[in-house]
């Protein structure tokens, strides 16, 4: 007897329809991307157990683990219990059961950059964000995807997400141990966006050009420059790949507080709801933003927040992606 | 307490352009230093730098100074009648008593003539303390040639060899570096002899090793430093190298002491 | 320093009475002491330990070595020569009062390094620094252990001192005090119990340091071209020339003078005097642009050469202290103390 399944319950599930009849995928979130190696052991039982030995590390940070009998799904959630349990649960993820595997799938795993546990550019602890992320917005169906990069040289590829969160640090100089090196200005030009200069022999920062890397406080051979403990991000919107029209996202909040971030990311989910076309299989939120227009969609993500003084939200969107022209300018 | 960063005003009484780039400002100063010792000279808001002595007589200070930086810039602006402001002397000079008496091979390279002029000046100004000089002097070009008025009066009195290291065609005098010079010099008998030697680190370096192998002792070489001297009070660290400090142990050393000194 | 003491009072205070003696020395000395600045550190979320002026007991930190020393107290990053006014120099007020600095041993034989320099080096004393100095008291912060792996005071000679008006040890929440400074004593609080302390000091470093001989280090300098070694190349390549080693460095002392004008008022300005460092581009270029030591290993040759054989030819002792600051800041992960261990072995091997 062939197989006979509800697809879309399925891949509510987290799991995937394949390319083999018989067999699906199990997709394993990791909010933040790093947690406790004693995990990885269940997920070598699931694979070893129930799926065809192997794992597939994705680029959103999660396993998937292949070869799992369809009919195996209600055993497999089972045993996944553990990991739900201590990778959504114990982070603030409202779940009901921890026996029925994930109930959704459409809002992806909040991905981080290894952060400031290791990574000394960083100027926050991004998976611990972007647990805190996971936990306002997951489970949820729609399609959104959030990453979280410790600094602007986004080593998570931020802006090839709907939200991309990228930490910044408000730099201070205290004049009194500036001694005039250079050493910040030399390497924000050279590197960064060249927001400073010497004034008077003492290094000045341009609000308007500083992206809040805090590369300056690394080279300060004094001290003179330091992070305010306050931590700050921007916030990128609406990147994607993707076959129609791949783009970087674009700026749509600088110097935005946590609470922000979370506040915007918890009212995508209404401007979805309201917005969708609901005659497609799915339509991408960039997609939806394209037909109704920047300034609606900036309305929905502001509705009843609360913006920090410091916050600055962008005035229009500038993307800069491609659309595919292969009439134009491909020879055959 | 005093503080010895306190400079004094110094009224410019001439001022002589030596070359397109060098120029001689004459300041009215009442206590004169030795020769080879340095001077700060500041103008407020502009900064602060060394300056060695191309010149002393009765009231005044002569420093031959080249426009290269925001001090020098500014000193080019003034006028005769306006102040710079001057602290120090500062450091060791030329050993006037251990010259005393013994013939004098002065070798002077580019800017390295100013710190040294003040002795070619004394020691013509007294022969009778000396037993003759033999003045080198090695510039990099004709036009560069500091002094040419001192220069011919100098050569009045004791002989002067010049050589430029490039010029254009129709100079009449001698094109080489200055160790050039050293083979036509008659040292003897060796023991007479005392050496001045000043100039740019790698003209002092060969042209002491020339002496050296002529069969002068370390000890009858003298040699002046240049360094970006600070405070001038042994404090700042700009000018050591090694356990010297250049504003206090030196500028002028012998050579002795300055074969040791490495950077 | 100070007098030898009359009566050295040792005691146990509590958390109240140690703020009751902090609260009594206030009212004459401005305190300093290392405190901890959450998230000013230089990675994020990590803290800075620096010199700050404090006022109770709890803001000090016992456990950790300062990132900066103590030598910003008496030698600011930047300092102020003069305020400039057309032509008229004035020096600025420094303030007047006297100051009580909590410190280590190896810091205690930093401020004498320091004033080697600034004191008796050249023909008289620099006057901002001996001003400051004039006014200040030290107090010792006991270690009794090396504070982590990069203390080599004790191979330094710098692990005693005895050079203190008050010594503290922090036990518990309690504090165990010695005062020995005749001025101090009255500030203790009455109800202080008498306790057996005397401080003491790390006898061992965490990891064995060779000093060379500076006196061998100097023939094989002039004898046997030891600029020449092949180690200078080295640091070369590893060497970036940040500058932190210097200015960490509890007896670094080098400083650069420069003159501003202010921007609205340019016929006014100040003639400042900032850290310098002799691994920092531009230390040594003269008007005209010539530079020496322009390589990183002939720096890094250059600053280890000042503190453990040029300064001792002057002043018969060594200039590092073996606070192992330098180490601690280097983002190349330099060792300080394996270089000179280094230079040991070169000269054993000779």
């Amino acid at each position: 007897m062939s197989t006979d399944l509800n697809t879309k319950l399925i891949m509510r599930n987290a799991y995937r329809i394949t390319s083999d009849r018989r067999h699906t995928c199990l997709r394993v979130r990791v909010p933040g991307g790093h947690l406790e190696a004693r995990h990885l052991s269940l997920i070598q039982h699931i694979a070893d157990t129930y799926g065809n030995g192997t794992v597939h590390i994705t680029t959103r940070q999660g396993f998937e683990i292949p070869g799992i009998p369809y009919e195996m799904i209600p055993e497999v959630n089972r045993a996944l219990a553990p990991l739900l349990e201590a990778l959504e649960v114990a982070i603030g993820v409202p779940l009901d059961d921890t026996t029925q595997g994930y109930p959704a799938a459409g809002t992806r795993n909040v991905a981080a950059c290894i952060g400031n546990r290791v990574c000394p550019f960083a100027n926050n602890d991004t998976t611990a964000l972007a647990q805190r992320i996971e936990a306002t917005i997951f489970p949820n169906h729609y399609h959104v995807k959030v990453a979280v990069t410790g600094c602007p040289n986004d080593c998570i590829k931020a802006h090839l997400q709907d939200f991309g969160i990228i930490g910044q640090a408000a730099v201070e100089i205290d004049a009194a141990r500036c001694i005039g090196c250079e050493a910040c200005v030399t390497n924000c030009r050279k590197r960064v966006t060249g927001a400073l200069e010497l004034q008077n022999m003492i290094a000045v920062r341009d609000a308007q050009r500083c992206i809040g890397c805090g590369e300056c406080v690394l080279k300060c051979p004094t001290g003179a420059w330091s992070r305010n403990p306050h931590k700050f991000f921007r916030m990128v919107i609406l990147g994607r790949t993707g076959k129609k029209n791949p783009r970087l996202a674009a700026t749509f909040l600088e110097w935005a507080a946590e609470p922000v971030i979370l506040a915007v990311l918890r009212n995508v989910y209404k401007f979805i709801d309201e917005h969708i076309d609901r005659s497609l299989p799915k339509e991408h939120l960039g997609y939806i933003v394209d037909r109704i227009g920047y300034p609606a969609f900036r309305d929905a993500l502001l509705d009843g927040v609360a913006l920090n003084p410091q916050a600055r939200v962008a005035e229009r969107l500038d993307f800069h992606g491609y659309w595919h022209t292969a009439d134009g300018i491909m020879q055959w | 307490m005093t503080n010895p960063y306190q400079p004094q005003p110094a009224a410019i009484l001439d001022i002589r352009p030596e070359t397109a780039i060098d120029t001689t400002f004459r300041l009215a100063w009442d206590t004169p230093p030795s020769p080879g010792q340095f001077y700060e000279v500041s103008l407020p808001r502009l900064g602060e730098a060394p300056f060695s002595i191309s010149g002393i007589g009765d009231g005044y200070l002569d420093m031959t100074i080249r426009k290269v930086g925001r001090v020098t810039e500014g000193i080019f602006a003034l006028q005769p009648g306006d102040h710079v402001y001057l602290r120090g002397p500062y450091g060791h000079g030329f050993p006037l008593e251990q010259l005393a008496g013994k013939r004098l091979v002065i070798a002077a390279g580019g800017t390295g003539l100013a710190p040294v002029k003040p002795v070619i000046q004394y020691a013509l100004a007294h022969p009778e303390r000396f037993n003759g000089m033999e003045i080198l002097l090695g510039f990099r070009s004709p036009e560069d040639i500091l002094f040419r008025e001192e220069i011919a009066a100098w050569q009045q009195q004791a002989p002067v060899h010049i050589t430029v290291d490039r010029a254009a065609p129709g100079w009449p005098g001698k094109v080489g570096v200055i160790t050039e010079l050293l083979p036509g010099l008659d040292l003897a008998p060796l023991d007479q002899f005392q050496a001045v030697v000043v100039g740019p680190p790698l003209m002092m370096k060969f042209t002491v090793r020339a002496l050296t192998e002529r069969g002068l002792c370390d000890d009858q070489i003298w040699v002046s430093y240049e360094r970006r001297m600070s405070c001038g009070l042994g404090k700042c660290g700009h000018c050591k190298i090694n356990e010297k400090y250049v504003c206090v142990d030196g500028p002028v050393f012998n050579f002795t002491e300055a074969r040791w000194l490495i950077d | 320093m100070h007098d030898t003491p009359s009566e050295t009072r040792r005691v146990r205070l509590s958390c109240e009475e140690a703020d009751i003696l902090l609260d009594n020395l206030a009212a004459h000395y401005r305190l300093f002491a290392p405190v901890r600045l959450p998230g000013r550190g230089r990675f994020s979320d990590q803290d800075a330990i620096r010199y700050a002026e404090v006022h109770t007991v709890h803001e000090i930190e016992h456990a950790r070595r300062s990132h900066f020393s103590p030598k910003e107290i008496l030698f600011p990053v930047s300092q102020t020569l003069f305020y400039l006014m057309d032509d008229a120099l004035q020096e600025p007020q420094d303030d007047p009062r006297d100051m009580l600095v909590f410190l280590r041993a190896c810091d205690i034989h930093g401020i004498a390094r320091l004033d080697d320099i600034f004191l008796n080096n050249g023909p008289e004393p620099e006057p901002y620094y001996a001003r400051r100095r004039a006014r200040i008291k030290l107090a010792l912060l006991e270690c009794r252990h090396s504070l982590d792996e990069h203390c080599f005071c004790v191979a330094m000679g710098t692990n005693r001192t005895d050079a203190y008006a008050m010594a503290v040890r922090c036990d518990e929440g309690q504090l165990l005090v010695e005062v020995r400074d005749d001025d101090l004593r009255p500030a203790l609080p009455a109800s202080a119990a008498p306790a057996d302390f005397t401080p003491e000091f790390p006898t061992a470093d965490p990891q064995p340091v060779v000093v060379p001989d500076a006196d061998r280090l100097q023939s094989a300098i002039r004898d046997h071209g030891f600029f020449a070694h092949p180690m200078w190349a080295d640091y070369a390549k590893r060497c970036i020339a940040c500058g932190r080693c210097n200015t960490h460095c509890m007896t670094c002392s080098c400083f650069t003078a420069y003159d501003i004008a202010y921007t609205e008022q340019p016929n006014a300005g100040e003639r400042r005097r900032v850290w310098a460092s002799c691994h920092i581009d531009r230390f040594t270029d003269m008007a005209g642009g010539h530079a020496f030591r322009d390589e990183n290993g002939s720096r890094m040759r250059f600053k280890t050469m000042h503190k453990i054989h040029d300064f001792y030819q002057r002043f018969g002792r060594h200039m590092c202290v073996g606070c192992g600051r330098c180490d601690a800041s280097c983002p190349e992960y330099i060792s300080f103390a394996t270089c000179i261990s280094a230079i040991s072995r070169v000269l054993e091997e000779r």
